[in-house]
């Protein structure tokens, strides 16, 4: 060890900033690619809605606007669909995740209510990658 | 490689080390701070830049292998083993080459094997969900990865300069 202790570096250097750098990029690369401005305009969604484990509706997000309510365990939550976006506004369920998770608009993104046993997700409608990095 | 039964025996010992340290930080997730699933401090990390720095990369590599297998062992899922080594091994071979450059400190290159680290778990996320829509969350993930880097960097440092004077590993071996 101490032949080597002397090249061994306990204390930052410049180069290290270089390597921060080089990290900080690539999540800024990464996310611009996931959620910039490029990823919103992509292929029609489609809005999956299932209840207790079965799918309730398969519809494109385009021609699902409007409000639509589901039940199941009890619990009635209200979806609003407008302006390619899907929320939920209102849910009587303990929890309210569903109700804060706000809207979501891109594919892959899911709202969840656990205690209605509901899940809202949101598909490309290819149903391909719609984006291969590397 | 030869082992000599000193290396050997402080292998062991700091597998045992960074087990305890991820059973540890198991036990008090910070996902309970930080509303991301998967986050994790990466303590064991920890024994695995230190191994790396002092004993060398055979042995480190050693003391990761063992650690993940265990570890995988212990939570009895194939599934925690696969991310554990997946990411495991992206960030050894990562900061085995970063170290390379006499340039970095013990900083980057923890830093750069946190990322690497965060980077594998991703790949095995895709693998074991079959869905590239995952990588949607590296962004995040390598957020994370430069403050637990750095974490990591700073308590391996103070290890370093204070073990400086142990003459843990026989370097007369290499003389």
């Amino acid at each position: 060890m101490k032949s080597n202790s002397s090249t061994v570096k306990t204390r930052p250097t410049p180069w290290d900033a270089l390597v921060f750098a080089a990290v900080a990029a690539l999540a800024v690369l990464t996310a611009l690619v996931f959620y910039g401005p490029k990823a919103r305009t992509n292929a029609p969604l489609t809005c999956v809605v299932s209840v207790g484990g079965e799918v309730m509706d398969h519809v494109p997000l385009a021609s699902f606007a409007g409000e639509h309510t589901y039940s199941h365990n009890g619990y009635t939550l209200t979806v609003r669909v407008s302006g390619g976006q899907v929320e939920v506004l209102h849910s009587d369920c303990p929890g309210q995740d569903c109700v804060h998770s706000g809207p979501i608009s891109r594919a892959g993104q899911s709202l969840v209510c656990l205690p209605a046993q509901v899940v809202i997700h949101l598909e490309s409608g290819t149903d391909g990658p719609d984006v291969i990095v590397g | 490689m030869k082992f000599s039964v000193k290396k050997l025996a402080l292998c062991a010992v700091l597998a045992a080390l960074a087990l305890g340290l991820s059973t540890l930080e198991n036990l008090f997730p910070v996902s309970l701070i930080v509303p991301l699933p998967g986050v994790k401090l990466g303590l064991a990390n920890i024994v695995t830049v230190f191994a790396l720095y002092e004993l060398g990369a055979p042995e480190a590599l050693a003391i990761l292998v063992t650690r993940c297998l265990l570890g995988g062992l212990f939570s009895g899922t194939a599934t925690a083993l696969l991310f554990s080594l997946l990411g495991g091994l992206c960030a050894m071979g990562v900061m085995i080459l970063l170290k390379r450059s006499r340039r970095l400190s013990v900083y980057g290159v923890s830093v750069g094997g946190a990322a690497a680290h965060n980077a594998g778990q991703i790949l095995a996320a895709m693998i074991t969900l079959g869905n590239t829509m995952v990588v949607g969350y590296l962004p995040f993930l390598l957020a994370v990865a430069l403050i637990t880097g750095t974490l990591t960097g700073f308590v391996v440092s103070l290890l370093l300069r204070a073990t400086a004077h142990l003459h843990l590993t026989n370097q007369s071996d290499y003389r």
